[in-house]
Protein backbone atom coordinates (compact mmCIF):
# COMPACT_ATOMS: atom_id res chain seq x y z
CA UNK A 1 0.00 0.00 0.00
CA UNK A 2 1.38 3.15 -1.00
CA UNK A 3 0.89 6.25 1.43
CA UNK A 4 -1.81 8.00 0.01
CA UNK A 5 -3.38 4.58 0.31
CA UNK A 6 -2.84 4.48 4.24
CA UNK A 7 -3.70 7.37 4.63
CA UNK A 8 -6.90 7.04 3.38
CA UNK A 9 -7.78 3.95 4.52
CA UNK A 10 -6.73 4.66 8.41
CA UNK A 11 -7.95 8.27 8.63
CA UNK A 12 -10.06 9.18 5.38
CA UNK A 13 -12.89 6.91 6.32
CA UNK A 14 -13.05 7.16 10.27
CA UNK A 15 -13.19 10.63 9.64
CA UNK A 16 -15.82 10.11 7.50
CA UNK A 17 -17.56 7.90 9.46
CA UNK A 18 -17.18 10.82 12.79
CA UNK A 19 -18.60 12.94 10.35
CA UNK A 20 -21.49 10.83 9.12
CA UNK A 21 -22.33 9.90 12.92
CA UNK A 22 -21.93 13.61 14.05
CA UNK A 23 -24.11 14.55 11.39
CA UNK A 24 -27.00 12.46 12.24
CA UNK A 25 -27.14 13.02 15.82
CA UNK A 26 -27.36 16.66 15.36
CA UNK A 27 -29.47 16.42 12.45
CA UNK A 28 -32.21 14.87 15.06
CA UNK A 29 -31.39 16.85 18.23
CA UNK A 30 -32.45 19.68 16.52
CA UNK A 31 -35.75 18.43 14.33
CA UNK A 32 -37.08 17.33 17.90
CA UNK A 33 -36.44 21.45 18.89
CA UNK A 34 -33.64 20.77 21.35
CA UNK A 35 -34.03 17.03 22.13
CA UNK A 36 -37.72 17.54 22.98
CA UNK A 37 -37.39 19.49 25.96
CA UNK A 38 -38.30 23.37 24.38
CA UNK A 39 -42.11 22.02 24.88
CA UNK A 40 -41.64 21.90 28.32
CA UNK A 41 -42.39 24.14 31.58
CA UNK A 42 -39.50 24.63 33.74
CA UNK A 43 -40.12 26.52 36.46
CA UNK A 44 -38.10 30.08 36.63
CA UNK A 45 -38.31 30.34 32.66
CA UNK A 46 -40.83 32.16 31.21
CA UNK A 47 -44.03 30.28 29.85
CA UNK A 48 -44.87 31.83 26.23
CA UNK A 49 -47.32 28.95 24.84
CA UNK A 50 -50.44 29.72 23.89
CA UNK A 51 -53.03 29.76 26.41
CA UNK A 52 -54.85 26.54 26.22
CA UNK A 53 -58.14 25.43 27.75
CA UNK A 54 -59.37 22.24 28.22
CA UNK A 55 -63.08 21.27 28.33
CA UNK A 56 -64.35 17.37 28.19
CA UNK A 57 -67.15 18.76 26.05
CA UNK A 58 -66.38 22.20 24.07
CA UNK A 59 -70.50 22.15 24.17
CA UNK A 60 -70.28 22.95 27.99
CA UNK A 61 -68.89 26.27 26.87
CA UNK A 62 -71.58 28.99 26.98
CA UNK A 63 -71.77 29.95 24.06
CA UNK A 64 -74.06 29.23 21.33
CA UNK A 65 -71.21 28.92 18.71
CA UNK A 66 -70.37 25.90 20.85
CA UNK A 67 -72.93 23.80 20.47
CA UNK A 68 -72.82 23.73 16.43
CA UNK A 69 -69.61 21.85 17.00
CA UNK A 70 -69.10 18.15 16.76
CA UNK A 71 -67.18 16.68 19.22
CA UNK A 72 -63.12 16.70 18.34
CA UNK A 73 -64.24 19.60 15.97
CA UNK A 74 -62.92 22.72 16.23
CA UNK A 75 -64.26 25.10 18.65
CA UNK A 76 -63.63 29.05 18.30
CA UNK A 77 -62.01 30.81 20.97
CA UNK A 78 -64.53 32.71 23.35
CA UNK A 79 -66.56 35.51 21.33
CA UNK A 80 -65.78 39.00 22.73
CA UNK A 81 -69.51 39.16 23.68
CA UNK A 82 -69.58 35.97 25.87
CA UNK A 83 -66.77 38.02 28.19
CA UNK A 84 -68.03 41.65 27.76
CA UNK A 85 -71.58 39.55 29.19
CA UNK A 86 -69.59 37.83 31.73
CA UNK A 87 -68.02 40.68 33.02
CA UNK A 88 -71.22 42.46 33.72
CA UNK A 89 -72.79 39.72 35.31
CA UNK A 90 -73.05 40.17 39.14
CA UNK A 91 -69.60 38.19 40.51
CA UNK A 92 -71.51 34.46 41.42
CA UNK A 93 -71.99 33.97 44.81
CA UNK A 94 -71.07 30.90 46.30
CA UNK A 95 -68.20 30.00 44.61
CA UNK A 96 -65.78 28.22 46.14
CA UNK A 97 -62.40 26.98 45.56
CA UNK A 98 -58.65 26.94 46.87
CA UNK A 99 -55.83 29.11 45.82
CA UNK A 100 -51.93 28.39 45.80
CA UNK A 101 -48.72 28.96 44.56
CA UNK A 102 -45.55 27.46 44.01
CA UNK B 1 -55.48 41.85 27.64
CA UNK B 2 -54.85 38.11 27.35
CA UNK B 3 -54.21 36.31 23.81
CA UNK B 4 -57.77 34.58 23.29
CA UNK B 5 -57.67 31.33 24.56
CA UNK B 6 -57.66 28.32 22.63
CA UNK B 7 -60.47 25.70 23.74
CA UNK B 8 -59.67 21.87 22.95
CA UNK B 9 -60.95 18.54 23.02
CA UNK B 10 -57.90 16.49 23.81
CA UNK B 11 -55.52 16.61 21.85
CA UNK B 12 -57.34 18.71 18.84
CA UNK B 13 -55.72 22.26 19.32
CA UNK B 14 -57.92 24.73 17.97
CA UNK B 15 -57.14 28.31 16.73
CA UNK B 16 -58.43 31.04 16.02
CA UNK B 17 -57.79 31.63 12.31
CA UNK B 18 -54.63 29.80 11.93
CA UNK B 19 -54.14 26.56 11.58
CA UNK B 20 -53.62 24.35 14.33
CA UNK B 21 -50.15 24.08 15.47
CA UNK B 22 -48.91 21.44 18.29
CA UNK B 23 -46.06 23.10 18.61
CA UNK B 24 -47.19 26.19 20.53
CA UNK B 25 -48.68 24.38 23.58
CA UNK B 26 -46.96 23.51 26.55
CA UNK B 27 -48.05 19.93 26.37
CA UNK B 28 -47.01 17.10 23.80
CA UNK B 29 -49.42 14.50 21.96
CA UNK B 30 -49.16 12.01 24.82
CA UNK B 31 -49.57 14.43 27.32
CA UNK B 32 -52.60 15.73 25.79
CA UNK B 33 -54.28 12.33 25.34
CA UNK B 34 -53.46 11.64 29.12
CA UNK B 35 -55.26 15.35 30.27
CA UNK B 36 -58.34 14.46 27.99
CA UNK B 37 -58.78 10.97 29.31
CA UNK B 38 -58.70 12.58 32.92
CA UNK B 39 -61.32 15.11 32.15
CA UNK B 40 -63.62 12.96 30.67
CA UNK B 41 -63.56 10.48 33.40
CA UNK B 42 -63.25 12.87 35.91
CA UNK B 43 -66.86 14.48 33.90
CA UNK B 44 -68.44 10.89 33.76
CA UNK B 45 -67.77 9.58 36.89
CA UNK B 46 -68.73 13.12 38.63
CA UNK B 47 -71.46 14.75 36.61
CA UNK B 48 -70.07 17.32 37.06
CA UNK B 49 -68.08 19.39 34.31
CA UNK B 50 -64.23 19.86 34.96
CA UNK B 51 -62.40 22.20 32.85
CA UNK B 52 -58.64 23.28 32.80
CA UNK B 53 -57.33 26.38 31.98
CA UNK B 54 -53.52 26.74 31.49
CA UNK B 55 -51.80 30.17 30.27
CA UNK B 56 -51.47 33.80 31.70
CA UNK B 57 -54.27 35.45 34.22
CA UNK B 58 -54.77 39.19 34.82
CA UNK B 59 -54.07 40.87 37.96
CA UNK B 60 -56.17 40.06 39.96
CA UNK B 61 -55.99 36.46 39.38
CA UNK B 62 -58.97 35.06 41.35
CA UNK B 63 -61.27 37.36 40.01
CA UNK B 64 -59.88 36.49 36.39
CA UNK B 65 -60.47 32.42 37.52
CA UNK B 66 -63.85 33.38 38.40
CA UNK B 67 -64.44 35.38 35.15
CA UNK B 68 -63.72 32.30 33.19
CA UNK B 69 -65.78 30.14 35.43
CA UNK B 70 -68.91 31.97 34.50
CA UNK B 71 -68.32 31.62 30.88
CA UNK B 72 -69.11 27.62 31.27
CA UNK B 73 -72.02 26.77 30.30
CA UNK B 74 -73.18 25.75 33.92
CA UNK B 75 -71.07 27.39 36.38
CA UNK B 76 -72.84 26.29 39.27
CA UNK B 77 -71.98 22.62 38.19
CA UNK B 78 -68.27 23.27 37.24
CA UNK B 79 -64.88 23.12 38.49
CA UNK B 80 -62.74 24.97 36.91
CA UNK B 81 -59.16 24.71 37.64
CA UNK B 82 -56.49 27.78 36.36
CA UNK B 83 -52.88 27.43 36.23
CA UNK B 84 -50.60 30.57 35.13
CA UNK B 85 -46.99 29.19 34.88
CA UNK B 86 -45.44 32.42 34.56
CA UNK B 87 -47.24 33.88 37.77
CA UNK B 88 -47.16 30.40 39.30
CA UNK B 89 -50.26 30.55 40.70
CA UNK B 90 -53.34 28.06 40.90
CA UNK B 91 -56.58 28.92 41.31
CA UNK B 92 -59.55 26.05 41.93
CA UNK B 93 -62.90 27.49 41.28
CA UNK B 94 -65.91 25.32 42.23
CA UNK B 95 -69.82 26.11 41.88
CA UNK B 96 -71.99 26.28 44.23
CA UNK B 97 -73.49 23.33 43.59
CA UNK B 98 -70.08 21.92 42.98
CA UNK B 99 -68.79 22.98 46.18
CA UNK B 100 -70.80 21.02 48.46
CA UNK B 101 -69.30 17.89 46.81
CA UNK B 102 -65.88 19.31 46.96
CA UNK B 103 -65.44 21.25 49.98
CA UNK B 104 -62.76 24.43 49.89
CA UNK B 105 -60.91 21.55 52.22
CA UNK B 106 -60.60 18.89 50.16
CA UNK B 107 -59.62 21.68 47.05
CA UNK B 108 -56.95 23.31 49.06
CA UNK B 109 -55.14 19.33 49.63
CA UNK B 110 -55.73 19.08 45.89
CA UNK B 111 -54.15 22.51 45.03
CA UNK B 112 -51.29 21.29 47.16
CA UNK B 113 -50.82 18.29 45.12
CA UNK B 114 -50.45 20.19 42.10
CA UNK B 115 -48.66 22.84 42.77
CA UNK B 116 -45.96 19.97 44.31
CA UNK B 117 -45.85 18.60 41.21
CA UNK B 118 -45.49 22.18 39.15
CA UNK B 119 -42.36 23.56 41.42
CA UNK B 120 -41.00 20.10 39.76
CA UNK B 121 -41.54 21.30 36.35
CA UNK B 122 -44.89 18.49 35.61
CA UNK B 123 -47.82 20.28 34.55
CA UNK B 124 -49.60 17.84 32.82
CA UNK B 125 -48.50 15.09 35.89
CA UNK B 126 -49.65 17.78 38.36
CA UNK B 127 -53.00 18.59 36.44
CA UNK B 128 -53.65 14.81 36.35
CA UNK B 129 -53.38 14.43 39.67
CA UNK B 130 -55.58 17.25 40.76
CA UNK B 131 -58.14 15.78 38.64
CA UNK B 132 -58.32 12.53 40.00
CA UNK B 133 -58.35 13.76 43.36
CA UNK B 134 -61.13 15.70 42.92
CA UNK B 135 -63.30 13.41 40.90
CA UNK B 136 -62.82 10.87 43.70
CA UNK B 137 -63.61 13.04 46.45
CA UNK B 138 -66.70 14.34 44.31
CA UNK B 139 -67.79 10.85 44.11
CA UNK B 140 -70.47 9.41 42.18
CA UNK B 141 -73.10 11.87 40.77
Amino acid sequence: MSVTDTLLVFVGIPAAAVLVIGGLAYASSRGRGGGGSAKRYRPGRPFDFTPVWFLARPEQLADSAGTALAAGAQAPALSSRKQEQADREAPASGTGGASDRW
Amino acid sequence: MEPEAQVTVGETQAATGNPPEMSDGPFSTRQLLRIDEALRLADHGTGLVFSIFVGGLDEPIREHAERLHRQLADPDKSVLIAVSPNQRQLEIVTGRHARKRIPDTYAKLAALSMVGAFSGGDLAGGIINGLDQLASHAGKG
